[in-house]
């Protein structure tokens, strides 16, 4: 037991290293592919503390998702984009660095604060124990959303089917149509407009 | 019948209830039934879409009012989905201004659509997807269906303030939105996941059920209580930014502006009062006081304490902000923030009323100012977008000069509304401030509560004083000065004077006979969130 206790904490650490080491990696990059590379490196980090805390389905949805489909995503756009090696050139906004200083500060203090008050509580939960845990289990999750969370998962159905509908409505190939209004002191206004072609 | 064994096994409760959903159903229904419709009707018919939604917000109506009727006998289920959902009066109420709302805005929209050539199908079956995300905001007793319809409310409303896509303004005002409303909903999203591992018990792990999380403050069962005063700080960022109240109000002019002027009619008026449903919802129901919890007393008085500075700053930033405006829709935009510092006092006022009626009263009085609020904003707009004309080029301060007697059945109806978001007798206005502060002023409110709830007063009275150096303004600059430039009274279609003739008649009813539509937004006093 002490001895599967120690292999544990050992694979934290190498994981806990990679995922500083990554996400350090990634903001100190110059190069826009480098950066999406060494963000790989911190999901998958995560991905095997999701292991470690027993829950292998978050896990592979980690993997899936973050490492595969949003970093394809990523970069893709720099594809598209052609982003070049960004040159280092004097920092025109001096006071975004104070601003960073302080937003760390800040995010530290809170990871001390949900440590402190995790740590004050007099009650160990049972559900940390993770050979034992019901939470993110492939079975557990199936379970939840077609129970207790049916009607929030069709209500995500929704919500994205709402967005396609969005994104194509603001990102439609335009078709330029000059359109002429007379205003009240009698001028014309010329305008160009953008429609849908069924329209014109 | 055969059952799988596998299945058999665990038959677990779902509770679909259909009925309790009706209305949010029947909206989203129609949402997509317009975007089929659309799809094969011939390019001319475009008022076909809007005829759908429209019918489709009444048959929603017509649900809401059955379900009312329902809930006074005792009739109906009071929570559904595994308590996803609850059936109560507030909820029923908010549903209500919404649909009115929605209903004003596509009568509104007919004109826009047409006069701007824009795809008439896309905007109302994203109004009516955003109207179900508003319906879903008040009917949660879960904070994950909350979350999850002010995000298709909001993803909806990003689009339409950037529906004019050869408009700069209108693609700011949609980047801007989407940018700080997309951060917001990161600070709730935090708080909403901080407030599930603050209720973490010793036997099962957190909840996200406004109810259980009452009662586990209440029963001290909670384990992480200090996480829970971080959550609920979050949430207060998440759900003021909304709301647009003063410090997180700085979007609001931009966007408001930049926006069409019937998409910022909507957003004044819809998720503002949705806002309001869901933060009172999840505070007021799910941060209780309980005498007898300690927890419970610590987390109650720091919100509402941090709601009084709110409200106070809130009231006193968008009055004095508006008085500089030299656009009326800026104006407008402040002057939506200050109605969110009065409508908070309302607010507060149902968290420091311990009594279940006079909390009812309270809530039902915020309830009734949204729907004051609501009528007399979507008027206002309505003219300020025929005055505007095309591409809302004139929304300017001077585009009104002297405009008063060349278009005098306008003016007049625009100097009612401003009369009445200014809060004069005999409008509703004034009926809703009334209602707001004497819950505020009320005998059942806390004793330690009534000298702060005389202040909110006291400051909100001071403001309303000041408000009306702004909204008399526009109305001496539209009939005492002298205009030098020709201009010709914009021709006004039957869809927007139909908008125009409701919302005047709702103010002069609303201001003149309100006791009617009160009691019926307070008529059980019965609410499920506080008899679990």
């Amino acid at each position: 037991m002490i001895i599967a206790d120690l292999f544990q904490t050992l694979i934290w650490i190498v994981l806990a290293g990679l995922a500083i080491g990554s996400g350090v990696a990634m903001v100190v990059q110059r190069n826009p592919l480098y950066a999406a590379i060494s963000l790989i490196g911190v999901f998958i980090s995560f991905a095997g503390f999701y292991l470690l805390l027993g829950a292998p389905f978050i896990a592979a949805v980690q993997v899936i998702v973050y490492a595969g489909a949003i970093m394809v995503l990523v970069v893709f756009v720099i594809m598209l984009l052609n982003v070049e090696e960004e040159v280092r050139k004097p920092l025109r906004l001096k006071f975004l660095i104070p601003a960073a200083i302080f937003g760390a500060a800040i995010l530290f203090a809170q990871a001390a604060f949900i440590i402190y008050s995790v740590g004050a509580s007099p009650v160990r939960v049972p559900n940390a124990d993770a050979a034992n845990s019901q939470i993110g289990l492939t079975k557990s999750i199936g379970t939840g959303l077609f129970t207790d969370y049916l009607l929030p998962f069709e209500i995500t159905s929704i919500l994205i089917l709402m967005a396609i509908v969005g994104a194509i409505t603001l990102a439609r190939r335009p078709t330029v149509l000059l359109l002429v209004e007379e205003d009240y002191d009698g001028k014309k206004h010329v305008e160009r407009r953008t429609l849908k072609i069924d329209n014109i | 019948m055969l059952i799988n064994p596998i299945f058999a096994l665990q038959a677990l409760p779902v509770d679909v209830n259909f009925a309790s959903i009706a209305p949010e159903l029947i909206v989203i229904i129609a949402g997509v039934l317009v975007m089929l419709v659309d799809a094969f009707a011939a390019p001319k018919q475009r008022w076909l879409t809007g005829g759908i939604s429209l019918a489709g917000i009444v048959a929603a109506g017509v649900a809401c009012v059955l379900m009312w009727n329902d809930a006074g006998t005792g009739g109906v289920v009071t929570s559904s989905f595994n308590g996803m959902i609850v059936v109560d009066q507030m909820r029923l109420s908010f549903t209500f201004v919404f649909l009115i709302v929605s209903a004003l805005t596509i009568l509104m929209s007919m004109l826009w659509v047409e006069r701007e050539a824009l795809p008439a199908g896309e905007f109302h079956s994203l109004l009516m997807f955003a109207t179900a995300g508003m319906m879903l905001m008040a009917s949660g007793g879960d904070l994950v269906i909350i979350f999850l319809g002010l995000e298709v409310l909001s993803i909806a409303t990003y689009v339409m303030a950037g529906f004019r896509r050869n408009d700069l303004r209108s693609n700011e005002s949609a980047l801007k939105y989407f940018i700080l409303g997309a951060f917001s909903s990161a600070f709730l999203l935090y708080g909403i996941a901080l407030t599930y591992g603050a209720t973490s018990t010793a036997l099962e792990g957190g909840t996200t059920n406004i109810a259980v999380i009452a009662d586990r403050i209440a029963a001290g069962t909670a384990i992480y209580p200090q996480l829970l005063f971080a959550g609920a700080a979050l949430m207060i960022i998440g759900f003021g930014f909304k709301i647009a109240t003063a410090p997180f109000h700085v979007w609001t002019p931009d966007v408001y502006e930049g926006a069409p002027t019937v998409v910022t009619a909507f957003m004044a008026a819809g998720p503002k009062a949705a806002g309001f449903a869901a933060f009172m919802r999840v505070f007021v129901f799910g941060f209780p006081l309980v005498a007898t919890s300690a927890l419970s007393i610590q987390v109650h008085a720091a919100w509402i304490n941090a709601l009084v500075v709110l409200a106070i700053l809130t009231m006193t930033i968008g009055n004095t902000a508006a008085l500089v405006q030299k656009n009326v829709k800026r104006m407008l935009a402040y002057s939506s923030i200050a109605h969110a510092g009065y409508a908070l006092v309302g607010f507060i006022a149902a968290g420091v009323t311990l009594d279940i009626t006079k909390q009812n009263d309270a809530i039902a009085g915020v309830v009734f100012y949204m729907l004051t609020y609501a009528v007399m904003n979507l008027g206002a707009f309505a003219i300020v977008m025929l005055i505007a004309r095309g591409g809302d080029r004139r929304t300017e301060l001077e585009d009104y000069t002297g405009i008063g007697f060349k278009a005098p059945a306008l003016a007049f109806a625009l100097s009612l509304f401003l009369l009445s978001l200014l809060g004069v007798p005999l409008t509703a206005g004034f009926i809703g401030k009334v209602v707001v502060f004497r819950s505020a002023l009320d005998p059942a409110v806390m004793n330690d509560y009534r000298n702060v709830m005389t202040l909110l007063v006291v400051v909100g009275v001071i403001n309303t004083a000041i408000s009306a150096y702004y909204y008399l303004g526009l109305i001496v600059v539209m009939f005492f000065r002298e205009r030098t430039t020709e201009w010709r009274a914009p021709r006004v279609p039957a869809s927007v004077a139909v908008t125009l003739i409701l919302t005047l008649a709702g103010v002069l009813y609303l201001g003149v006979f309100p006791g009617k539509v009160i009691d019926a937004f307070r008529r059980n006093a019965i609410n499920v969130s506080r008899l679990r």
